[in-house]
C-alpha cells in the first residue's frame, strides 16, 4: 500500500524498523507454528495416512467417503444441534442473567461471581464433577429418588437418548457466565437517559427492552455471536471427558469424531479431512460476520 | 479502511500461494533416515504404567539396573492414553526414546512390518531369554521379517471373578459348563443380585470386548477368532451371529448399569456384593483393597461347545525397542536385564503381584489365586491376547461401538454387525 500510494501518503505511513520487527517476528513465528501445520493439514486431508508409512495421495477420496459416512452425518447434525442449543441457550440465558444482575444492589456481586465462577474452572475438571453427578448412583439420581421421582432415574451418559443433552448442560453452565459478563459490560454502556426518556413517554418495560436495550446491544451481540460460534465448533473437551462421543456415536460432534478417527483409528488422512470441514464451517461463519462488520463500518 | 484490507488480503493470498507450494514439498510426514550407533547418555525407557503401584515398581527396576554398573536407564512415565496416541510419533521420530512398554503379537507386528523395531535375535540367543517357552518365542517373532522384536516380561489371565464369602452366603458353586453358568445366574437373580457385572462405561468400554473374545473362542475357536480379527472373515458372517445368539442367553443377567460405569466402579460393586461376578483381567485387583484380595476367587469362562479346543485369554506384556535407537548396545543391555528372573521378581514384589513372570525360573507371588491362574493358562490348548492385541489398537474402537450398541439395543444386532464390518474394513484396508 505504501508502494502504490502517493508520495505524500507514503511519507505519512512510513513504518519505523522497530515496528516492522514487532510485526514480522511474530508473523514468522505464527507462520511456522500455525500456518505451516495448517497447510500440512490441508495436504493431509487429500491423503490416506496411518501415521507410520508415507502418506498416500488419494485426491478428494476422503471427502467423497464423508458423503456416505453415517457417523459423519450424525456428527454434523449433532454439531448443528449443538450450535443451536448451546449457542441459543447460552445467549438467551446469559442475557437474562445480565438483565437480572445489572442493578447495583447489596450482595449482587456474590451472584455475579457465582455465575462467572464456572468460567474460571478447567472444563475437564468441571466435566469430571458432572460425570460423578450423572453416575447411576450419583447425585442426580439420588435426588430424584429422594423427591419421589425414582422412575426418572437414568444412566444419563450411557443412554443414547440423553447423553447428548447431558453433555450440553455442563457446557452451558460454564458458557452462560461468560456471555453474562459480556452482556453486563454492554448494558453498562447504555446511556440511562434513554430509559428516562422512554419512561417519560410511558413505555412499558417490555417496550424499553425491545426498543432500547436490544438495539443498543447490537455491537455486543456481534461479539457474543462470534464467541458462541467459535466455542461451539471447538467444543471438544467436555464431550470427550464425559462420553467420548458415545454411546455408539450418539453424542458425537465433528471435533470428537475428528479426534477419534485421527488418533484412535489412526486414519489421519480422513481425520484431517474432517478438520478441514470444521475449518471451513468456522471460517465461513466468521468471514461472513467480518465482511458484514466491515461493510457497516464503511 | 477498505483499500487497506483489500491489499492486505491480496498479500495474504499471494503469500499463501507461494508458501503452499514450497511447504507442501517439504512435509513433516517425511521420515528422516534411520541411524544407529552410540551417542552416550542413559537409555530412555518410555513407560505407560502410570498407576502408582506399577510406577513405583518400574522405578525400583530402573534403580536396580543402574546399581549394577554399566549402562544407565532413565524412566519416562507417560499417561497411557497419551502414550498410545503418541507411540507412532515416537517410533518414527529421528531421535526416539529407546525402549517402550508395549504388547507382542499383531500390535508389535504392525510396527515391525514398517521396520521400526530393533531386531533382538542376538539377545534371545543369550542366557537370559533362551529358556523362555516356545509359545513366547513364537509370539515375539515378527511374521514379516522372522526376527525377534519383543521381550516379554509378564502375563496375566482373565477369568470370572467372585467373592468366596458371597458365593458361600448365596449357597452357589463355580459352574463348569454354559448351562450351569446360566443356572447360577438365574439363582443369583432370584436373590436380588445383578449376576454379571461388566464395567464397560466411562473410559473403559473396551472391557466389553472380553465377552466377545471369550464367546468367540468358545463357540468358534481361537483360530477362527484370530482370523476374524485379521480381516480373513467378516463380522456379519453367521459364525459371528452365533456368538451374539449365545450372548443373548446371558444378556438378561448383566448388570443394567454395565455400560454406564467404568470397570473400577464395577469392581467396587462386585466387592460390595451388588453384583455376583465379573469377567475381568487380574489387573482389576490393583483397585481392590488388600483385605478383599484374599476373599477373591475366579473360575474359568464356562465351556460352551466341548468339541472346540479350550483357549484362554492371557495377554503378555513386555518391551520393544526403536530401530532408530542411537544406543543399541545399552538398549539391549537393559532389555536383557528386564528379561532376568531377578528383574521380574522385583517387579512382582513392588506391584500388586497378580501377574505371572515369563522367565521360567522367576517365582510368582505364590498366592492361591496366582497358582490357580497359572494352572488355567498352562492347561489351555491355545492362548489369545485380547481384542486389540490380536488385531490393532485402531480396530478396538469399532468393537467398543458395536458391543456397547448391542448391549443397549440387542434387537438391532443385524445392522450393528453390518456397520461393524464396514468400519473394520476401513481400518484393514489402510
Amino acid at each position: 500500500m505504501a508502494l502504490i500510494g502517493s508520495a505524500r501518503r507514503s511519507r505519512a505511513t512510513r513504518v519505523p524498523p522497530v515496528v516492522l520487527a514487532f510485526v514480522l517476528v511474530p508473523l514468522l513465528a505464527e507462520a511456522f507454528w500455525v500456518f505451516w501445520p495448517a497447510l500440512q493439514g490441508f495436504y493431509l486431508s487429500l491423503t490416506s495416512w496411518d501415521g507410520l508409512s508415507a502418506p498416500k495421495f488419494v485426491g478428494l477420496g476422503n471427502f467423497s467417503e464423508m458423503v456416505h459416512d453415517s457417523v459423519f452425518r450424525t456428527a454434523a447434525i449433532d454439531t448443528v444441534l449443538w450450535l443451536l442449543l448451546f449457542g441459543g441457550l447460552s445467549a438467551a440465558l446469559g442475557l437474562g442473567a445480565a438483565l437480572l444482575l445489572q442493578q447495583e444492589r447489596r450482595g449482587i456481586g456474590f451472584y455475579r461471581a457465582a455465575l462467572f465462577l464456572p468460567v474460571v474452572f478447567s472444563l475437564v475438571a468441571t466435566a469430571l464433577v458432572w460425570q460423578a453427578m450423572y453416575q447411576p448412583d450419583g447425585l442426580i439420581n439420588n435426588v430424584l429418588q429422594a423427591v419421589g421421582l425414582g422412575s426418572w432415574q437414568h444412566a444419563w451418559l450411557a443412554d443414547q437418548d440423553t447423553a447428548f443433552y447431558a453433555v450440553i448442560i455442563p457446557a452451558l453452565w460454564r458458557q452462560v457466565g461468560y456471555v453474562m459478563v459480556l452482556y453486563l459490560a454492554g448494558l453498562k454502556g447504555i446511556d440511562p437517559v434513554l430509559y428516562e426518556a422512554a419512561r417519560v413517554d410511558g413505555a412499558t418495560r417490555l417496550q424499553q427492552f425491545r426498543h432500547i436495550t436490544l438495539p443498543q446491544l447490537r455491537s455486543v451481540n456481534a461479539v457474543v455471536l462470534s464467541v458462541i460460534v467459535i466455542d461451539s465448533l471447538r467444543s471438544f473437551d467436555v464431550v470427550w471427558a464425559l462420553t467420548r462421543g458415545g454411546p455408539y456415536h450418539s453424542s458425537e460432534l465433528l471435533s470428537t469424531y475428528m479426534y477419534s478417527t485421527s488418533f484412535q483409528s489412526l486414519r489421519l488422512g480422513y481425520g484431517s479431512a474432517l478438520a478441514v470441514v470444521i475449518f471451513v464451517l468456522a471460517f465461513g461463519v466468521i468471514a461472513g460476520y467480518l465482511v458484514r462488520a466491515f461493510r457497516e463500518a464503511d | 479502511m477498505t483499500a487497506f484490507n483489500a491489499s492486505r488480503r491480496r498479500f495474504l493470498v499471494g503469500a499463501g500461494a507461494v508458501g503452499t507450494s514450497a511447504l507442501l514439498s517439504s512435509c513433516v510426514t517425511q521420515s528422516p533416515a534411520a541411524s544407529g550407533g552410540n551417542s552416550g547418555g542413559p537409555v530412555t525407557l518410555q513407560s505407560n504404567l502410570s498407576s502408582p503401584q506399577a510406577k513405583t515398581a518400574m522405578q525400583s527396576i530402573v534403580a536396580a539396573f543402574d546399581k549394577r554398573g554399566g549402562a544407565k536407564a532413565q524412566l519416562n512415565t507417560v499417561a497411557s492414553e497419551t502414550f498410545r496416541t503418541q507411540l507412532p510419533t515416537y517410533l518414527t521420530s529421528a531421535n526416539p526414546p529407546d525402549v517402550y512398554t508395549w504388547y507382542p503379537g499383531s500390535v508389535a507386528e504392525s510396527y515391525a512390518k514398517k521396520d521400526l523395531l530393533l531386531g533382538l535375535d542376538d539377545i534371545w540367543a543369550g542366557p537370559e531369554l533362551s529358556g523362555y517357552s516356545d509359545a513366547l518365542k513364537k509370539l515375539c517373532t515378527s511374521a514379516s521379517s522372522g526376527k525377534k522384536v519383543f521381550v516379554p516380561t509378564s502375563y496375566y489371565w482373565w477369568g470370572v471373578f467372585y467373592r468366596k464369602s458371597n458365593f458361600a452366603k448365596w449357597g452357589v458353586k463355580e459352574p463348569k459348563t454354559w448351562d450351569e453358568f446360566l443356572d447360577l445366574c438365574d439363582k443369583l437373580k432370584s436373590k436380588g443380585v445383578a449376576p454379571i457385572g461388566l464395567g464397560a462405561g466411562g473410559d473403559t468400554p473396551w472391557v466389553a470386548s472380553t465377552w466377545f473374545d471369550y464367546l468367540n473362542i468358545r463357540v468358534n475357536g481361537a483360530t477362527y477368532h484370530r482370523e476374524l480379527l485379521a480381516g480373513k472373515h467378516r463380522f456379519d458372517d453367521p459364525e459371528v451371529r452365533k456368538v451374539f445368539d449365545t450372548w443373548d442367553q446371558a444378556r438378561p443377567f448383566f448388570d443394567p448399569n454395565g455400560t454406564a460405569i467404568p470397570f473400577q466402579d464395577a469392581t467396587t460393586a462386585l466387592l460390595q456384593g451388588r453384583t455376583g461376578m465379573m469377567l475381568i483381567g487380574t489387573f482389576f485387583a490393583d483397585a481392590a483393597p488388600k483385605d478383599a484380595l484374599g476373599d477373591l476367587d475366579f473360575f474359568q469362562f464356562p465351556i460352551i461347545d466341548p468339541k472346540v479346543p479350550v483357549a484362554e485369554e492371557a495377554p503378555t506384556d513386555g518391551y520393544f525397542a526403536s530401530a532408530r535407537t542411537k544406543r543399541t548396545d545399552e538398549t539391549k543391555e537393559l532389555l536383557r536385564y528386564l528379561a532376568t528372573a531377578e528383574a521380574q521378581e522385583l517387579y512382582l514384589k513392588s506391584s500388586s503381584g497378580t501377574t505371572l513372570p515369563t522367565h521360567p525360573d522367576a517365582k510368582d507371588t505364590g498366592t492361591p489365586l496366582v497358582i490357580k491362574g497359572r494352572k488355567l493358562i498352562e492347561s489351555a490348548a491355545d492362548v489369545t491376547q485380547f481384542f486389540n492385541r490380536d488385531s490393532s489398537d485402531a480396530l478396538q474402537p469399532t468393537a467398543d461401538t458395536a458391543l456397547v450398541h448391542y448391549l443397549a439395543k440387542p434387537k438391532e444386532i443385524g445392522s450393528i454387525l453390518t456397520t461393524w464390518q464396514r468400519s473394520a474394513q476401513q481400518i484393514w484396508s489402510q
